[in-house]
């Protein structure tokens, strides 16, 4: 199951790597007879169309979360945009740098996520279906326009739209999104209702991220059942991973629920500081990682959040400050510029950050800032950010006091001018 | 005195000429605390409110000059004045070019006012889309009074129509001086 | 008793800090100039807060009610 086969996703990191990417026991199963609709349909069958009742059902009894980063159960999403005119949309935008599950998803697997949407289409009663790709994967979109056609050719009776989402981190943020949609730039404004509710010109939208339209596709096909075949009895099925996205040796994994840690990241890797969940994800210290399974309850009840399946382990000979204030340095300069607290409070955090890296203090000042910024903007881009940083000093201070002292684990300062 | 006399005398023309400089300083009052909201001005004895109050009570001042100074260019029988005349720019007899400066300055202001009373009830930029033609109601009912009557060639006439250049142009030069230096990327 | 929320539409607040002026009890100011809305809007500054929100120059401030509490 580990073994890695010559699968070509189409994802490309900011070093220009493409992550490797094995078969996976429900979604990444088969991956490596292509993606084409014929070897789909010949491994699985016809595409089942339950009714939404039938789907909200299931998707309780699994309790399929949202693999966007918000984890937010699905079943509520589905009931609540389950009335006239209803719209789905299908993020695949994957505005984090440091994840590729949904680019290799949408290029390894497409008619996974495209059976997901089209039941949910299907049991919404509607056939307006918008997918937002990113426009720095070019090749991405031409794989999912062939998926697309094929299944035109193959009689299926869908109003798919294509949309290209900006290569910046909010990008992928659903007001961001509903942006896009409409022909306007593609970043974040005020939500006064949730897009379940009034989305897409005022109707009920379902915008979820692909992995989970892939999940819930899967789901319609094998039932809570076969859902449950793996992962454990409190978190069944199972979950993309994308491991170590934004450097060198990327890789995206299907893991089940309740798999131990040891078993995902390397010896290694289990000795450093980790960072899960994505750029807006939370430190872990190593001493917290031994006994760590791939659960949200066990990831909860540690402090973190499984966000959008992101590991980053600390590289040897790093320092979690120093990567904290790159990261924020980067975050800050991704801010929409729409929100005053986002706009000022970013910036002032990467070089209040810059201040600890450098002489050790104040925390105070970054602190004060994480305050500032948080539940302050139109999305959570600062809240995120505010979260990274807390939980860095939460975990390493010991971290920023060496720093006070002059000295640094990683010995990174210079790097950092 | 009767009321055809009145009607007849100088006494409409002098009210109308009077009402007219009156709504000039008003509205340059009006305009100079517009800019001033925009710039943010404010200390420990002047709040925010006060400028954004004062640019409301003077403009609703300035509303109630524009409609005696319309009605009284309109009654008054010794020019040829009609009330569409004061709707509809350049439709008149007398003078149709400046006079028509001064009805497009009106109808502008309609608007403006209209949009104002009814602030929140709408969305924010078509208000504002509306809201900056008051500048150019602004300058067209300078102009407009420039060039009506004779008053702007005595000493006292032309002061006070350069004085109100003056002083609109330096508070929105101000504006836009103070603003440069802002940490704050606003409008 | 049903509390009243004050919310800021983040992309329209400009800094103008009008609210702050009129309700200081609720909101304050930040180094920038936004505004930090501390607590919910209680009976006894409603008026103040439904001035608050027509006085805003860019419109950017909203009076909501909270969403109920799922039982």
């Amino acid at each position: 199951m580990t073994a890695t086969i010559a699968v070509q996703s189409a994802a490309r990191n900011d070093v220009g790597l493409i992550p490797k990417v094995s078969e996976g026991p429900a979604l990444l199963a088969g991956i490596t007879q292509g993606p084409g609709l014929a070897s789909h349909r010949d491994r699985l069958g016809p595409a089942p169309r339950p009714s939404a009742e039938a789907l909200v059902e299931m998707a309780r009894d699994v309790d399929l979360r949202g693999r966007g980063g918000a984890g937010f159960p699905f079943a509520i999403k589905l009931a609540t945009a389950a009335r006239r005119r209803a719209v789905v949309v299908v993020n695949a935008s994957e505005g984090e740098p440091a994840s590729h599950k949904d680019a290799t998803l949408m290029t390894c697997a497409p008619h996974v996520v495209i059976d997901g949407a089209a039941a949910v289409a299907h049991a919404l009663g509607t056939r307006e279906v918008h997918i937002v790709v990113p426009s720095k994967l070019p090749s991405l979109r031409l794989i999912v326009e062939k998926a697309l056609h094929e299944r035109a050719k193959a009689g299926e009776r869908l109003k798919v739209e294509l949309h290209d989402a900006q290569p910046w981190f909010v990008a992928g943020q659903a007001q961001a999104v509903l942006q896009l949609l409409v022909g306007r730039e593609n970043l974040p404004v005020t939500a006064w209702k949730p897009e379940a509710v009034s989305g897409h010109r005022g109707r009920p939208t379902l915008l979820s991220n692909a992995e989970t339209f892939a999940h819930l596709g899967h789901l319609a096909r094998v039932g809570s059942a076969g859902y449950a075949a793996h992962g454990t009895a409190d978190e069944p099925g199972t979950t993309l991973l994308t491991l170590r996205g934004d450097g060198w040796d990327p890789e995206v994994r299907e893991v089940a629920f309740g798999t131990p840690l040891a078993d995902v990241l390397s010896e290694a890797e289990m000795t450093q500081p980790l960072l899960l969940g994505g750029y807006h994800g939370t430190w872990l210290r190593p001493s917290q990682l031994s006994g760590l399974a791939v659960s949200r309850r066990d990831i909860a009840a540690a402090g973190a959040s499984i966000g959008a399946g992101v590991l980053l382990p600390l590289a040897e000979g790093w320092c979690p400050l120093v990567r904290t204030a790159a990261l924020v340095d980067y975050l800050a300069g991704q801010s929409a510029g729409r929100c005053g607290p986002c706009r000022n409070g970013l910036p002032a955090m990467a070089e209040a950050l810059r201040g600890l890296v450098h002489r050790g203090g104040p925390a105070g000042r970054v602190e004060e800032l994480c305050g500032l910024v948080t539940r302050r903007g139109a999305c959570a881009h600062p809240d995120g950010t505010a979260r990274l940083v807390a939980s860095m000093l939460a975990r390493f201070p010991d971290e920023v006091d060496s720093h006070a002292l002059g000295t640094c684990r990683g010995n990174r300062r210079e790097v950092f001018a | 005195m009767t009321g055809a006399a009145i009607l007849n005398g100088p006494a409409l023309w002098f009210a109308n000429r009077g009402t007219g400089f009156v709504l000039l300083v008003l509205l340059t009052l009006s305009t100079m605390l517009g800019v001033l909201s925009t710039a943010r001005v404010t200390s420990r004895l002047w709040p925010r409110m006060l400028t954004q109050g004062l640019h409301r009570n003077v403009s609703l001042l300035a509303v109630t000059f524009l409609a005696a100074h319309i009605t009284t260019a309109v009654v008054d029988t010794f020019v040829d004045i009609r009330w569409w005349n004061a709707f509809v720019p350049f439709s008149g007899t007398y003078k149709p070019l400046w006079l028509g400066f001064g009805s497009f300055a009106l109808d502008l202001l309609l608007a403006v006012t209209a949009t104002s009373l009814l602030r929140h009830r709408m969305s924010h930029k078509p208000w504002r889309a509306v809201h900056v033609m008051a500048y150019a109601a602004w300058g067209m009912g300078l102009i407009h009074g420039m060039k009506m009557g004779t008053d702007a060639a005595t000493v006292w006439g032309a002061a006070l129509n350069y004085g109100c250049i003056a002083a609109v142009s330096v508070s929105v030069l101000a504006r836009f001086g103070l603003l440069a230096h802002s940490r704050l990327v606003t409008t | 008793m049903s509390e009243h929320l004050l919310r800021v539409d983040w992309p329209a607040c400009k800094a103008h800090g009008v609210c702050a002026e009129l309700l200081p009890e609720v909101i304050s100011l930040d180094e920038w100039g936004y505004p930090i809305v501390h607590e919910p809007v209680n009976s006894d500054v409603l008026a103040l807060a439904k001035t608050a929100v027509k006085a805003c120059p860019t419109l950017a401030l909203r009076l909501t009610q909270p969403p109920p509490r799922p039982a």
